[in-house]
């Protein structure tokens, strides 16, 4: 018996799909290259060699592009601005307001910044959006410059001639597709990439965890906007850290508005969850019944519980990115930056995607398909924000890892202490608890010193 | 005026009433399975499939033996893939466009 609510029969399956994916039509050497999978990397890719004039074939296994996918919740747009018109993207919100909480049991003291400019367009790229629809449309776009998807179609393994990858098999019968190139853009749970031996397995400290819902407030209308005080098509993304937010774990919780809903989610080291016995569930359970977050969900109802695991090895764990025939993007090559402050991966999706496809069409102008060929994908990558951020943060993971006890906990702690130390209404004189407070902070630095230390070690951020 | 804050009740849905939120098509036979039956049997004592799943897909009678496997309720994470310690999990992708289906994701 399924927990699930059922799809009632073929009806429901998505149109896109059509006849083509059910009867499942000889697409072999019909098509220049094969993506494999409809997300923001694939679509981007499609898209980008749709435009040059070549014949793409997109291959979703979900119902529809985005089906199978969940995210934090911010989509961030220079790239896609650039590809596609955005006014007439499926957008929830524009994030006007980025809030970084430190959580402790059950003290919170937060930082919130609210950038007038981010009012005005182009919203510094950040805006919320559903997967399951902006996926959808990003892929239709693709459609409508000249590729071609077909859903429903699972991508099994790739083809090889020699060393060469000359296509992909899929679960439709006689589902061998061939191309002059693939594009694995399967996301971070990587099969057919690792299957054909072109990435590891991340090893469990390089991955975390996310458990999150889609809550709405039935009750009454105009709650979102009350609640975290926004006009018209603003939104908010808040960030949360320490022990109140995911336990004793490495990670966090966030909050981000959509039109009509909020995504609540915890994301934490997948290592900490198992060493730890801490289940996703339980840590939303609690995030979620924090005395800082309870007031925000108030009343909500779940329309929608969903899980995911991020790629969060950095720049070190990077496969090679070109093959003979094939190209791997995305998730699927670890493009995601994790680290706290900055929690981004769809725009680095959408970036590899574009030099991937663009790559494709400068080889499929010389009819060349070996790596060196397409060597210009990892070298414009390597000069773009995508490697340069990856790696100007590939210290830091390693670096908090081993001050968590400190940085999440002891700190956190010391931080709502002194606050509330500092505020306090007696009737002894102000210095007196600034005093104390300032000692607070500094017990449990070590110092001097160990404050010293402490801003030495992570000099780099502001670097 | 009360001494203890003030914290609204939250009321976490249950795991059954969460995945009822998800679309759902069984594709029939689990896409899920051990690799090797006797190492979740014999060697494995934390089951940390079971403790890091965020579906409630792995289960354990009595904390030991063979895990069994509710694949209805797998949402797709991968987590039990990437987290087993000893690299026992079979995992593929559900076939033909079933599994879950997110609207929003």
């Amino acid at each position: 018996m399924s927990d699930h609510q059922s799809i009632d029969g073929p009806q429901l399956l998505d149109e896109r799909a059509g006849d083509a994916a059910l009867d499942a039509p000889n697409y072999d050497n019909e098509f220049d290259a094969i993506v494999v999978g409809a997300g923001l990397a694939g679509s981007a890719a499609a898209l980008t060699m749709a435009k040059q004039g070549l014949e793409p074939l997109l291959v979703e296994r979900g119902l529809y592009p985005g089906a199978k996918n969940v995210f934090g919740g911010v989509l961030y747009t220079p790239t896609i601005r650039e590809l596609v018109d955005l006014d007439a993207a499926p957008l929830e919100r524009y994030v006007a307001e980025k809030r970084f909480s430190m959580l402790s049991h059950d003290d919170e003291t937060a930082i919130s910044l609210k950038p007038g400019e981010w009012h005005r367009e182009p919203h510094n790229d950040s805006y919320t959006v559903y997967r399951g629809e902006f996926d959808a449309w990003f892929a239709d776009q693709a459609v409508e410059a000249g590729a071609t998807l077909v859903t429903e179609t699972t991508v099994t393994g790739v083809i090889r001639e020699g060393g060469d990858i000359v296509g992909v098999e899929t679960d439709r019968p006689d589902g061998a597709i061939r191309a002059p190139y693939v594009v694995l853009a399967e996301g971070g749970n990587s099969l057919v990439s690792e299957g054909a031996a072109l990435k590891s397995t991340e090893s469990r400290e390089n991955i975390a965890v996310a458990a999150k819902e889609v809550l709405e407030f039935p009750e009454r209308s105009g709650v979102i906007e009350d609640r975290f005080r926004l006009v018209g098509d603003a939104g908010v993304s808040y960030q949360y850290f320490g022990e109140g937010a995911v336990g004793e774990a490495y990670g966090g919780g966030f909050i981000y508005t959509n039109g009509d809903t909020v995504s609540v989610g915890v994301a934490y080291s997948l290592e900490d969850a198992a060493t730890k016995r801490q289940s996703p569930e339980e840590t939303l359970n609690l995030f979620k019944s924090h005395p800082a977050v309870a007031p925000l969900l108030r009343g909500a109802r779940t329309v929608e519980y969903g899980a995911k695991t991020i790629p969060e090895g950095g720049a070190e764990s990077m496969p090679d990115l070109v093959h003979d025939g094939a190209v791997i993007v995305g998730d699927a090559a670890g493009l995601v930056l994790n680290n706290g402050v900055h929690l981004e991966g769809t725009n680095m999706a959408v970036e590899s995607g574009y030099y991937a496809g663009t790559a494709i069409v400068e080889a499929a102008e010389r009819g060349r398909t070996e790596a060196s060929a397409l060597e210009s994908y990892p070298e414009r990558l390597e000069d773009s924000f995508v490697v340069q951020n990856l790696e100007r943060y590939a210290w830091l993971q390693d670096r908090v890892e081993e001050d968590r006890e400190l940085l999440f906990e002891q700190l956190p702690r010391a931080i709502a202490d002194a606050s509330s130390e500092y505020f306090t209404m007696d009737r002894r004189p102000k210095e007196m608890h600034a005093k104390a407070a300032k000692q607070r902070v500094f017990d449990t630095l070590g110092g001097w010193k160990g404050a010293t230390k402490l801003a030495l070690r992570y000099r780099k951020l502001v670097k | 005026m009360s001494v203890s804050p003030q914290v609204p009740e939250i009321e976490n849905d249950s795991m059954e009433d969460r995945l009822y939120t998800v679309k759902y098509e069984d594709p029939g036979d689990s896409h899920l399975n051990v690799k090797v039956a006797s190492i979740c049997a014999d060697s494995c004592e934390t089951a940390d499939c079971v403790s890091i799943c965020p579906a409630d897909v792995w289960r354990r009678e009595d904390g030991e033996g063979v895990p069994t496997i509710a694949y209805e309720n797998c949402l797709e994470c991968s987590s039990c893939r990437f987290a087993c310690p000893y690299d026992n999990v079979s995992w593929e992708y559900p076939k033909t466009g079933a599994g879950v289906t997110y609207k929003h994701g």
